[in-house]
């Protein structure tokens, strides 16, 4: 081959595979996943054991808030955002919003929370949750975010407690689950008692046919007197995190809900555990695990990278800068 | 150059002929109008003006004719009625049959000035209204042959079953699929009967009513009608009363003033909190805009935990009485709401009295009157036929088929 491409002896050829290798190379880089199997033996090997790594917890508070300031930045806010300014939104290109009079009312004076808050608990709704019997060490912390509006009925309540203070709801949800709002808004105001007075957390400003939905929740919630407070986030913060794991080596379209909140997290909490994330289809027992703990409905593939953001997570594990559980809670053996 | 169209000079019946056509027409019609109605024209000396109902957005302003119709002494000599408005006249009394048909002389509305038929209007209110059983019982079989308002009036689970294809009012093109979801919407059955409320009062929203003090007389009646959710705060009860047993929404209202409740809702249904527990009736079926909005009210209440009744107009309920009053002379794009409660009343009620029901810059008594009792805001000209519906009350007032209050109660 080399012979025949020497004859040729031209050197635009030569450029031009150049830049498509260089370029094949960036779109599926050398870079191998490890398979599943291969990732069940790390974690087997790694155990219960884990010790808190206060550098580690304090080096990662200041990278995040050096790129994405999460204390200011995490949602949109009176201050971050006055009126006139423009939001880019994150998940599409060339679409933005100016904040207008419309807009505006709905946005809160100031980041409402205590900070810095002490322990935190990431919920993902990862099937490995179901029957792990974790519900009690969630409720233990002082601060718990969910992801995407999960159920939190009765027969999960064991496995994932009941307190909320934030939690994701993301458009698509109100779309789909409450005809976008349009019609009766009560199945929704009912299924939001779940929360309790969580702040619901919600990228109104990520994708444009999300924004509509999104300020449509606030409306139905303050109309019916609701003491849950919508926080939109910030797609200027969104799209920071994205890039700051994108540098680590995320390269899903777009970062999972879950992997946002554990950021947020850990600008925003002294201690932080993560519980449900595992997105593969086989558990440490070699037994299927769904996909949710509620149900075993895989998304729409190649918009997030979820392994690899795993493995980010078992990284920072391993570091000691948080607790990812994985299996079931034993409540003998922890403090 | 040089070049000439060698069919410019003939015209076969091109834009000249046809406009001629068009104006021999015009006189023709003219003519024909003149010899049919023209005696009283002649006899009574008066300037025949004609007066187009569907301008009404023109009166605002200038009158552009001398309103001396009620300075001047009664016409032909005729005894005029002093203290017009006591109604201390039997009804059916030789000098009140006189002045009832003085109303009913006239044919059309434009065969006399406004001034005329405002001052033999004047006239008749020394007479104290009284029903006519057979003139009513004749109105309320015609109305009850076209119309039907008991069984038709708003759709039902009974007229209108799930999988229906419901025809649209206007958007003839535009069908309706009932599906169980909206099916579910409907009342059981029409939640009145025929003639089960005796007194009924239906409100305009005129702003004759303003001052007339009528709010604790509309309050005694058996059932109140009232239009385009009215305002009936304090300020207005004195005049129009605040009972409400049914009351209509134009969806326009709900899509410029609330999103189409697309957003918020909590302020609408607080506006609603004023009508105590009347129901609401919605068009959602006159064309397919309304159709999302309408359905949203009942979804609103449903969440909020209402008991209210919302309803339907029955969208071939409307077409039947948009001809019925077609036939009448009341021709008009679309028929005003009062009008469709008016004609609904009729059928339900045993005896109806209108209020706010003037469709004219200024009362009978020539003092301009706003147009509506809460503003002054002109409707779309050219979409109601309001002078011509009002004339027709006129004519049924001086029927005793129901009584149109333009004065003041006492």
């Amino acid at each position: 081959i080399m012979m025949f491409l020497r004859c040729h002896r031209s050197k635009s050829v030569w450029a031009a595979l150049c830049v498509l290798v260089l370029c094949w190379l960036y779109i599926f880089p050398v870079y191998r996943m490890p398979s599943d199997k291969e990732i069940v033996d790390e974690v087997l090997r790694q155990g219960q054991t884990w010790r808190r790594n206060q550098t580690g917890i304090d080096l990662y508070r200041k990278l995040l808030t050096e790129c994405c300031d999460p204390k200011r930045m995490f949602a949109v806010t009176k201050e971050n955002s006055p009126l006139g300014k423009v939001l880019w939104y994150d998940g599409e290109l060339y679409h933005y919003h100016t904040v207008n009079n419309e807009t505006y009312p709905f946005f809160v004076q100031d980041i409402p929370l205590q900070l810095p808050l002490k322990k935190c608990s990431v919920v993902g709704n990862g099937g490995m949750l179901k029957n792990s019997a974790c519900g009690r060490d969630i409720d233990q912390a002082d601060f718990v975010m969910r992801c995407n509006l999960p159920p939190l009925s009765k027969e999960y309540v064991n496995d994932v407690g009941t307190r909320t203070h934030l939690v994701t709801a993301n458009p698509s949800i109100i779309e789909k689950s409450f005809q976008n709002l349009l019609w009766s808004r009560k199945a929704f105001v009912e299924s939001m008692k779940a929360y309790g007075s969580s702040y619901i957390y919600m990228p109104a400003f990520s994708m444009k046919p999300g924004t509509d939905p999104s300020l449509r929740a606030y409306h139905a919630l303050a109309d019916s007197a609701s003491n849950q407070t919508v926080l939109f986030a910030n797609p200027d913060f969104l799209k920071k995190v994205g890039h700051f794991w994108k540098r680590r080596g995320v390269h899903g379209k777009r970062l999972s809900t879950g992997l946002f909140l554990v950021s947020l997290a850990l600008g925003l909490c002294d201690e932080v555990t993560a519980y449900g994330f595992w997105p593969f289809a086989t558990g440490l027992d070699e037994q299927p695990v769904s996909h949710h703990y509620y149900d075993n409905v895989l998304p729409s593939s190649g918009f997030h990278a979820m392994p690899e953001e795993f493995l980010q997570l078992w990284q920072l594990h391993k570091s000691g800068t948080l607790r990812v559980r994985v299996g079931p809670c034993v409540h003998h053996v922890d403090e | 150059m040089g070049y000439s169209d060698p069919t410019a000079g003939r015209d076969l019946l091109g834009n000249r002929s046809l406009c001629f056509i068009f104006i021999c027409a015009f006189g023709l019609v003219t003519l024909v109008q003149q010899i049919l109605y023209g005696k009283n024209y002649i006899k009574s000396g008066q300037q025949f003006t004609r007066l187009k109902g569907d301008e009404v957005g023109n009166w605002s302003g200038i009158v552009s004719y001398p309103d001396d119709g009620g300075m001047k002494p009664a016409r032909n000599g005729r005894k005029r009625y002093l203290d017009s408005s006591d109604g201390s006249l039997q009804f059916n009394s030789t000098a009140c049959r006189e002045l009832r048909q003085e109303i009913m002389d006239v044919k059309v509305l434009s065969m006399v000035k406004t001034s005329e038929l405002f001052e033999r209007w004047r006239n008749l209110q020394a007479c104290a209204w009284e029903q006519s059983k057979e003139e009513t019982n004749n109105f309320k079989m015609s109305l009850s042959r076209c119309c039907n308002a008991p069984s038709f009036l708003f759709t039902t689970r009974r007229n209108t079953p799930s999988g229906t294809k419901l025809r649209y009012e206007v958007d003839t093109s535009g069908i309706l699929h009932i599906s169980p979801e909206i099916f579910k919407m409907f009342p059981d059955d029409m939640p009145y009967s025929k003639s089960q409320f005796k007194k009924c009062a239906v409100i305009g929203n005129g702003g004759i009513v303003k001052n007339s003090k009528c709010g604790n007389e509309i309050n005694s009646a058996d059932f109140v009608f009232r239009c385009n959710i009215p305002p009936i705060s304090d300020k207005y009860s004195v005049d129009v009363g605040s009972r409400t047993d049914l009351v209509t929404i134009n969806p326009s209202i709900i899509t410029e003033r609330f999103q189409k409740l697309e957003k918020w809702r909590r302020p609408f249904y607080d506006v609603l909190q004023n009508y105590e527990n009347s129901s609401l009736v919605l068009p959602a079926f006159y064309n397919t805009r309304n159709t999302d909005v309408s359905f949203r009210v009942k979804y609103m209440l449903d969440d909020f935990g209402s008991a209210r009744g919302v309803f339907f107009f029955h969208p071939q309920y409307l077409l039947n009485t948009q001809r019925f009053w077609a036939v009448q002379g009341v021709r008009a794009k679309r028929l005003s709401s009062g009008l469709m409660l008016a004609t609904a009343a009729l059928e339900l009620c045993e005896e109806v009295h209108l209020y706010g029901f003037w469709a004219f810059p200024m009362n009978p008594s020539g003092i301009f009157v706003t147009h509506h009792y809460y503003d002054n805001v002109k409707p779309r000209p050219g979409f109601h036929a309001m002078p011509h519906e009002i004339f027709n009350f006129l004519h049924m007032h001086a029927r005793g088929i129901l009584h149109v209050h333009t004065g003041v109660c006492r």
